[in-house]
């Protein structure tokens, strides 16, 4: 009877003794084996925090007047957690109807089995605060139902779960879309200010360590958000030159359409407008807007040749260099032979005695090419490469191209270059290098550089970009001059690019296309280019048609396009009338 | 010899005395172990509890952030051009054709501003408040000042 106790207390005494030498035998284990250590400090860390990646929203986008052309909206991502799915045909059913999911796909998914490499899966990216609220509604309304069931079988959303972050909009829509560039689902920009200044829009992305012990939580390092931009657009022009270029695009039946507005003086980009463009909330229907390689801007990532606008910048070396001045005359004999070949006229026609001025009033060809070998071929380029052709103008907008300016020592450059090149043939530049080497013309001779981002806020302050002179490609006197010579032009032709109270400058040009077989005949490149008022230039316009089908002539085609956008600018700028302002000032 | 003894016995607790002195004592030590262990068990679930809620604010600013973002985005497209264009026209307005302005000279109007969405870092500077002197001057400086000491500088002295 007294045996009994003691064995008890024998069995707990032993116990007692080997328990703790067990605990110091796994202690000096654990401490021996640098592998276990490791592994347990993980499993450890493992439970007692998690790293978070902290993605900082990225940085707004703003027109000259703040309005919002680039903002951000909470999507959802939809997710499954593994472990705890109780029905997957809920889930699946549940996620065709709402998400429109394919249903077996779903299903797949919310049927894996949980282990260690499989314990979350993500169904849906990019999901609306709509179709989420409906979905919290399907879940409140299944635990009402059916959440006190002990029921395998009972329908259950249990496991279904939505993580938010924020996604790219633009609540402009299709608007300046070529300029903005889009984001996609990763979070990259694609295209315009958005791929160009990608790094300081979407910030700097950190991993942190986050304690998941509450009595340890750490004040979290602050994650500086993406720097904002405000853009030298105006948001009304903007819409304004793009309504201007769609109708001329449908009335002269183009191909394709751009108008580039800068500010001469500040070489600030206040519109360009081109097509096609894209509602870039739906940037995924890229593929069916830019088919065949067609350029995203082609503002500035098509270079084409672009016939007798580039005649100003002809005149204006030549004039600067003194090689003519506008009393010279020239007798225009219909054709003219340079490097073996022949340059005629627009017309094939001849014009005979004709000083500087009816050379660019009429646009003659013969004459523009005499002109360049009176330049000589080393001025001539030397005058083209500082008006920026045949190099990037440096803009923040990405896909800029430099167009090609051929030179004497290139394998493809002959004598006969110098005369076609005079008149804008075999010599290619993008609308934006075109009017930013004649807003030179515009601004006293100063080439400004031409830029889109006005400011950036960041940190909390806000930076203005500095405008910055490029280059002096002509004297000041000399580009009055030009000025003077072309507004003249306009008025002598009465042109359809004048507008009633203002006095502007401007030039038109009409060229043909290169093709592998030459030349085409029967479609044209059609341009203006114009600035105002003269006395002192607000704008620059460059209107580039290609292939219009109404009348190949840039004189009949682009020339009211310019007038056109002329006519909204004055408005939307506020520019009074030559008079009212002349008025103004002498008061 | 047997005096002190019995004064001994006579001042020696008795066993039931020094059991309950023993029991007081464990009591004691049980009383301040459960007081520390009280206090530590209070200051951890404070601060638990402070550390939980600074994760729910921390999930709520990074909610209200979002919040922001799609306010910001609601008012821009509500603001958006093409919204506001077809506003103006239900109201009965037409868009302004160059022939219909009407320019007048508007004495100190110097034309619309650019975006300013936020201070300029040299504005700060010129906008910081400007400290009195006595502030910022040493003690002994403002001393010499409130007491008219003159300090004088020795001549040169010339060979």
């Amino acid at each position: 009877m007294m045996r009994e106790p003691l064995w008890r207390y024998n069995l707990i005494k032993s116990l007692l003794f080997v328990l703790p030498i067990l605990i110091v035998l796994q202690m000096v284990r654990i401490k021996v084996n640098p592998r276990q250590v490791e592994k347990i400090i993980s499993e450890g860390k493992t439970y007692s925090g998690e790293y978070q990646t902290v993605t900082p929203a990225r940085g707004q986008i703003y027109d000259r007047w703040g309005h919002q052309l680039a903002g951000n909206k909470t999507v959802y991502e939809v997710g499954i957690e593994l472990r705890r799915v109780r029905n997957p045909e809920t889930i699946a059913q549940t996620l065709n109807l709402v998400l429109d999911i394919d249903y077996v796909e779903a299903l797949g998914v919310a049927s894996l089995e949980p282990s260690e490499t499989a314990v979350y899966r993500v169904v849906a990216s990019n999901v609306t605060q709509e179709k989420v609220d409906q979905l919290g509604l399907l879940i409140q309304q299944m635990n009402e139902l059916y959440g006190s069931r002990r029921d395998k079988n009972a329908p259950s959303l249990n496991g279904l779960l939505f993580k938010p972050h924020l996604q790219r909009t633009y609540p402009e829509k299709e608007l300046a879309s070529n300029i903005l560039g889009f984001v996609n689902r990763e979070g990259l920009g694609f295209y315009g200010v958005e791929e160009k200044y990608n790094d300081l829009l979407a910030g700097d992305e950190s991993t942190i360590w986050v304690s998941l012990d509450p009595s340890r939580v750490q004040e979290l390092p602050e994650i500086p958000e993406g720097a904002s931009l405000v853009l030298t657009i105006d948001r009304a022009i903007q819409r304004s030159m793009e309504n201007v270029i769609d109708s001329a695009i449908k009335e002269s039946g183009s191909e394709s359409g751009t108008i580039v507005v800068i500010d001469p003086k500040t070489g600030e980009l206040i519109a360009m407008a081109t097509t096609p463009r894209l509602n870039i909330n739906e940037y995924w229907k890229y593929g069916q807007i830019f088919t065949d390689e067609t350029p995203y801007n082609k503002g500035v990532s098509q270079a084409y040749e672009t016939g007798s606008v580039y005649k100003v910048f002809t005149m204006a070396s030549a004039l600067d260099n003194g090689a003519v001045t506008p009393e010279t005359t020239f007798l225009d004999t219909g054709v003219f032979e340079i490097g073996g070949t022949r340059i005629y006229n627009w017309n094939m026609g001849a014009w005979g005695p004709q000083n500087m001025q009816g050379c660019l009033q009429h646009s003659l060809n013969v004459c523009l090419a005499w002109v360049a070998k009176q330049l000589g071929p080393k001025d001539f380029y030397a005058y083209m490469q500082a008006f920026g052709i045949g190099h990037l103008t440096g803009i923040d907008l990405a896909g800029e191209v430099p167009g090609r300016l051929k030179i004497p020592g290139d394998e493809d450059w002959y004598d006969a270059d110098l005369g076609t090149n005079a008149f804008g043939q075999g010599v290619s530049a993008t609308p934006l290098q075109m009017a930013a080497g004649i807003a030179a013309l515009a601004n006293d001779g100063k080439m400004m550089a031409p830029h889109i981002v006005r400011s950036v806020v960041n940190d909390g302050y806000q930076h203005d970009i500095e405008k910055r002179i490029v280059g002096m490609p002509i004297k000041a006197e000399t580009a009055v001059l030009m000025t003077k010579m072309l507004a003249r032009s306009l008025e002598t032709e009465s042109s359809d690019a004048l507008v009633t109270g203002y006095r502007l400058a401007g030039k038109t040009g009409t060229a043909e296309i290169p093709t592998p077989f030459g030349y085409t005949t029967n479609e044209t490149n059609a341009s203006f280019v114009g600035w105002g008022p003269i006395d002192d230039p607000q704008f620059l316009v460059y209107v580039w048609l290609e292939r219009p089908q109404s009348s190949p002539w840039g004189s009949v085609v682009a020339a009211p396009v310019f007038r056109e956008a002329v006519e909204e600018l004055v408005v939307l700028m506020d520019l009074p009338p030559d008079d009212i302002r002349s008025d103004l000032y002498s008061d | 010899m047997n005096q002190i003894d019995n004064i001994t016995q006579a001042y020696s607790q008795a066993p039931w005395r020094k059991q309950l002195q023993f029991i007081g004592l464990f009591s004691l030590f049980l009383v301040f172990i459960a007081l520390v262990a009280g206090i530590y068990l209070n200051v951890s679930a404070r601060t638990a509890k402070v550390g939980r809620d600074i994760q729910y604010m921390k999930k709520q600013i990074e909610t209200l952030d979002r919040e922001i973002e799609d306010k910001q985005s609601q008012l821009a497209y509500l603001l958006s051009d093409r919204e506001m264009g077809k506003r103006a026209q239900s109201l009965g307005y037409e868009p302004l054709g160059m022939n219909e302005a009407k320019f007048l000279p508007v004495p100190g109007h110097l034309g619309r501003k650019p975006a300013v969405l936020a201070p300029y870092l040299h504005n700060d500077l010129i906008g910081a408040p400007i400290i009195p002197k006595e502030y910022t001057e040493p003690l002994f400086d403002w001393l010499k000042k409130q007491s008219g000491w003159i300090s004088f500088t020795l001549p040169e002295i010339t060979p």
